[in-house]
């Protein structure tokens, strides 16, 4: 019956994440509207104009060879897209699946008063708990890494400990360091603790730069 | 009982959070329960804001220098030489634009570069150029003279949105950067 529960508990996490994802894509939709629009804007000094629909400026420009609505349309950003996979995303991506990895890790954890379920009953949970603390020690470790290789010329000690690139850098590696710590004292006690700090260092590390 | 718990704790969290971007991103408490992206800077949503900048050129979003910049160059004795051409507003104009302008200046906004030149530029002298803060110019000591100055089609570290094609939307990360003439570089 518990068991059952932490699958309920799973499902309602990846539909909300599913739900989170369909939020962003829409919200990416609707910035790609407005990309269209802006950059038309940036692109051709006078293009806002033509926005307004002031005519004579449009027939004005029309005798320019400098500035005319095809130039306008095919501005630069239309053409260039941006890699799905560069550096910067696959950290980004490691990043977040690490912080999933350890609210599922924390979410299977065994119940101490276990006494009335069978024994196989524990062990699977066991060993979820244990499999999914490991993956997101090594996702965490990853991600530290990933992140040195994309953004090493982002963070600089002049910028002072309290630099949004400094912090993450900082959160990101203490929480990874705390996730390796709390697997390798598992199952012992505290470990527990070790792993949520490192997992809200992680997150934290994220949001500084989200 | 505590699979329960952590069942509530787990939804009241993401009800929380879930809810929470209707707060406004400039204040401390707006940014933390914020699940939209703020790692750039604020684009410019002010139509007025846009279209008297842009008349000329690129309407830099205002997160890219602090208030007292914007003070220093949006005032009428200054725009009179704004950079060597007269860009003069009438009062009520400027007066918005100004507004504008301090509202969304880089000490006032919790997107991430902007904290960064907030931070660049707490003391010392304002500056008037972005390209003067020090992550801006850090940002970009490493692409040689040529690709910039020396490129018909860039000129000047002036005109962000020849190379950063996401300008408009506050992006300027290094994924979103196209040099004109050298498709290939890399940062």
């Amino acid at each position: 019956m518990k068991w059952n529960s932490k699958v309920a508990i799973i499902c309602v996490g990846m539909c909300y994440a599913a739900l989170s994802g369909m939020a962003i894509a829409g919200e990416m939709a609707a910035d790609s509207a407005m990309l269209s629009g802006t950059s038309i804007y940036t692109h051709s000094n006078k293009a806002y104009m033509l926005a307004l629909n002031e005519s004579n400026i449009v027939i004005a420009q029309a005798d320019s060879p400098s500035t005319t609505v095809m130039d306008s349309m095919s501005a630069k950003p239309s053409e260039f897209e941006p890699p799905a996979f560069s550096g910067s995303n696959i950290h980004k991506y490691m990043g977040l699946a690490t912080v999933a990895l350890v609210g599922l890790t924390a979410v299977t954890a065994p119940e101490e008063d276990e006494g009335a379920t069978t024994p196989s009953t524990k062990s699977r949970t066991q060993g979820t708990h244990q499999s999914l603390g490991r993956a997101a020690a090594v996702m965490a470790a990853a991600t530290v890494t990933s992140g040195l290789l994309a953004h090493w010329d982002d963070f600089h000690l002049e910028d002072g400990f309290t630099d949004p690139d400094n912090l993450h850098v900082m959160l990101g590696t203490l929480g990874a360091l705390a996730m390796l710590n709390a697997v390798s004292k598992a199952p012992g006690n505290g470990h527990p603790g070790t792993g949520i700090a490192g997992g809200v260092a992680m997150a934290a590390a994220i949001k500084l730069t989200w | 009982m505590q699979v329960k718990m952590k069942f509530v704790t787990l939804l009241a969290g993401m009800l929380l959070l879930n809810g929470t971007p209707a707060l406004a991103e400039e204040t401390f408490a707006g940014w933390l329960f914020n699940f939209e992206r703020t790692k750039e800077v604020n684009p410019v949503t002010d139509r007025q804001y846009r279209s008297e900048c842009s008349d000329c050129h690129y309407a830099y979003p205002p997160g890219l220098l602090p208030e007292k910049s914007w003070r220093k160059l949006l005032n009428a004795e200054a725009l009179r030489d704004h950079f060597g051409d007269n860009a003069e507003l009438d009062k009520d104009t400027l007066e918005a634009v100004l507004d504008y302008a301090v509202e969304n200046s880089a000490d006032k906004s919790y997107h991430k570069r902007s904290r960064k030149i907030a931070r660049d530029t707490e003391d010392g002298e304002q500056p008037l150029r972005i390209t003067e803060v020090r992550y801006i110019k850090r940002a970009h000591q490493e692409i040689p003279e040529n690709m910039i100055k020396g490129n018909k089609d860039v000129k000047s570290l002036s005109f962000c949105d020849k190379c950063h094609t996401q300008a408009a939307k506050g992006v300027f990360d290094a994924d979103t950067v196209s040099i004109p003439n050298y498709p290939d570089w890399e940062d």
